[in-house]
């Protein structure tokens, strides 16, 4: 009777053989032609203006977080709504509606205050504007 | 009694400061762009007295305790009102209503006040559910709500470097034992097949997975060493203490340390109960001993590091990890002990009197970073001349803290003693009276800067705040009030204890 993990085993060692194989087996048979555009920062295809310590616009991470509020919100409707007739059928109105109308309810304050505060509202860059001016 | 609330209601303090923290951010919708500062730190003072107020009636009425029936179990056993909690969600609430008063001066010149007011309001919330927590999956749930606005808080002085350090440092440490934390539930759960504390219990009484279980426990254990800021997760406290406005430290270094230890003594003696042997079984996973190694290093490590600071807040930030070693005493005498509701509640009264003198200790480190007169001990000296009431306070506080018979921490210090004494843990007492009395050493330095010192430099204080003042003298006067009164809380403390065994 053989131990399950030994198939398991093996294939782990296959698992790093395969790409230290055919890098290994690249670096004997390529040739070297050392060249300046193999060292630059890759940009998709784009020629690379300043390195890669650049800054982001803080308003990625607002509309990213503004996203997971309305991905939580849709993650917990769905079951919910799936359930809805038989919930109320059984539980009656108030128990079955009035949870998720506190859920909602507490995430439209959130967002509402986030509103309020200017994270939707988009914030231009001061650096792009005098840049356009120069061009 | 002729009525009975809904049993929800049983969670009032909890869906009060909740409350509170939403009315905020809409108040702040309604104008962004100013904020009344006096308005702010009411409303939250308001809402925070309120639930501590609440908590207190549902206490002194016996909501959920052996006389009215027994523990409130709501939402299918995921969270519990007993004494327990609401004896915790008194510490919290009140510790937070300080925190309140004292920060209207503190940060009356910061932008963003209702989002610092709505984030404490926040955690409080957190730390109150981690008392009311009775499954794992709602007390890692409570323990983020908590963690989380304690990271934004610990930075909210964004252009002050330190703050923002410390705000890192913290974040680091605090992802990496939720890590630990989640990892260790999931090999409990995968031990037991449960998450729900009662059913882990009956579950692991004859596991076959005992390595996974031991495994699990331990990871349990470290994640909550990182809430209580004890060894080997302390690191953080030193810096993220000094770092954040002294409001912000006051309020991580009682609320967040009681509601971390609150959720761990749950865990570990409503889940874990028999693999230690105090339920009269054998030992499988001996948990009461690592907490024991745990209480001794974190005594140690906290006071002898404190011993050798310059500054005051980061000599009570490294006292607060000792003292974090004191409260761990009341796991770790388990073991022996014939009456464990004793031990379990000496700790829980050293928990609520500390949350009003170390408070008041860091509140007092809060007004003189207003005066803006330094951080070393030197710079406190000849303080008592200018500002001799909140010099008494901060004396009051801190012999309170090393246990002189001036505030309740004495007698809080003598059940501790007491309770390893019946469980002979001579081991612990040993280190609870040596490490007393080398705090004692660095406690008195303070003081003596105060009072007997001749100031070196020149400082003129010329206003009086009068909210960080208030918090102050109400934390002292509580602080000494507790040594007489001690008796009057101490039955509620051991009763809520002694109902979990």
């Amino acid at each position: 009777m053989s131990n399950p993990w030994i198939a398991i085993g093996a294939l782990a060692v296959v698992a790093v053989l395969i790409p230290a194989g055919m890098i290994a087996v690249s670096s004997l048979l390529r040739p070297t032609v050392p060249e300046q555009g193999k060292r630059a920062v890759y940009e998709s295809g784009e020629v690379p203006t300043g390195n890669t310590r650049i800054r982001f616009n803080i308003q990625y991470y607002m509309v990213a977080l503004l996203f997971v509020v309305f991905d939580i919100e849709t993650v917990l409707i769905f079951p919910w709504t799936v359930i809805y007739r038989d919930a109320v059928a059984n539980a009656g109105l108030a128990k079955a509606l009035g949870p998720m109308l506190v859920f909602i309810g507490v995430l439209v304050v959130g967002l509402g205050w986030a509103w309020r505060n200017g994270a939707v509202k988009w914030v231009r860059s001061p650096r792009a504007e005098r840049q356009r001016v120069e061009q | 009694m002729a009525t009975t609330l809904p049993t929800w209601t049983a969670l009032g303090p909890a869906l009060l400061l909740g409350i509170t923290a939403l009315v905020l951010l809409i108040v702040d919708s309604i104008d962004p762009d100013t904020s009344n500062s006096t308005l702010l730190a009411g409303l939250s003072t308001v809402g925070s007295l309120a639930a501590f107020l609440f908590a207190g009636w549902l206490l002194v009425s016996g909501t959920g305790q052996p006389q009215t029936g027994g523990a409130i179990t709501l939402f299918d056993d995921q969270l519990v009102v007993d004494g327990m909690s609401l004896f915790f969600a008194l510490i919290v609430t009140s510790v937070a209503t300080l925190v309140t008063v004292a920060s209207h001066d503190y940060i009356a010149d910061q932008p963003y006040q209702a989002e610092y007011y709505s984030l404490v309001m926040m955690a409080a919330t957190g730390m109150t559910l981690m008392g009311s927590a009775n499954s794992l999956a709602t007390g890692f749930v409570s323990l983020e709500l908590a963690s989380l606005p304690s990271y934004a808080l610990v930075t909210f002085l964004k252009k002050n470097r330190g703050s923002v350090e410390a705000g890192l440092k913290y974040f680091l440490i605090g992802a990496l034992s939720s890590a630990v934390l989640a990892y260790g539930i999931s090999l409990v759960y995968a031990a037991s097949g449960h998450l729900q504390f009662d059913a882990v219990a009956s579950a692991v009484a004859n596991t076959e997975f005992v390595g996974v279980l031991g495994i699990g426990v331990l990871f349990v254990l470290g994640g909550f060493a990182f809430k209580t800021a004890s060894v080997p997760f302390h690191f953080w406290a030193p810096e993220a203490y000094e770092g954040a406005p002294a409001p912000i430290s006051a309020f991580l270094s009682s609320a967040s340390k009681a509601a971390g230890f609150v959720l761990a003594f749950r865990v570990f003696t409503t889940a874990f109960p028999e693999l230690a042997g105090l339920a009269g079984g054998p030992v499988t996973v001996d948990w009461v001993l690592a907490v024991e190694v745990l209480a001794v290093l974190t005594m140690f490590v906290g006071n002898f590091a404190a011993a050798t600071q310059e500054k005051v807040k980061r000599m009570l930030a490294y006292s607060s990890v000792g003292h974090a070693g004191y409260v761990l005493i009341g796991l770790a005498a388990l073991g022996g002990a014939p009456d464990k509701g004793f031990v379990l509640g000496a700790s829980m009264m050293h928990l609520f009197i500390y949350g009003f003198m170390n408070t008041g200790a860091f509140l007092f480190i809060g007004l003189t970073e207003y005066w803006d007169i330094g951080r070393t001990f030197q710079d406190f000296n000849g303080l008592a001349k200018q500002a001799p009431l909140a010099s008494v306070a901060m004396t009051v506080f801190l012999f309170s803290l090393a246990g002189l018979p001036i505030g309740g921490g004495f007698f809080s210090k003598f059940y501790l003693l007491a309770a390893t004494a019946q469980s002979g843990t001579w081991i612990l007492g040993a280190a609870l009276i040596i490490n007393s009395a080398l705090s004692l050493f660095y406690y008195t330095r303070v003081v003596k800067a105060m009072w007997i010192e001749e100031p070196v430099n020149d400082f003129e204080i010329d206003s009086y705040p009068a909210g960080i003042y208030t918090a102050v003298i109400v934390a002292a006067v509580i602080t000494f009030l507790l040594l007489p009164a001690f008796g009057l809380l101490s039955p509620s403390a051991v009763t809520g204890a002694a109902a979990l065994f």
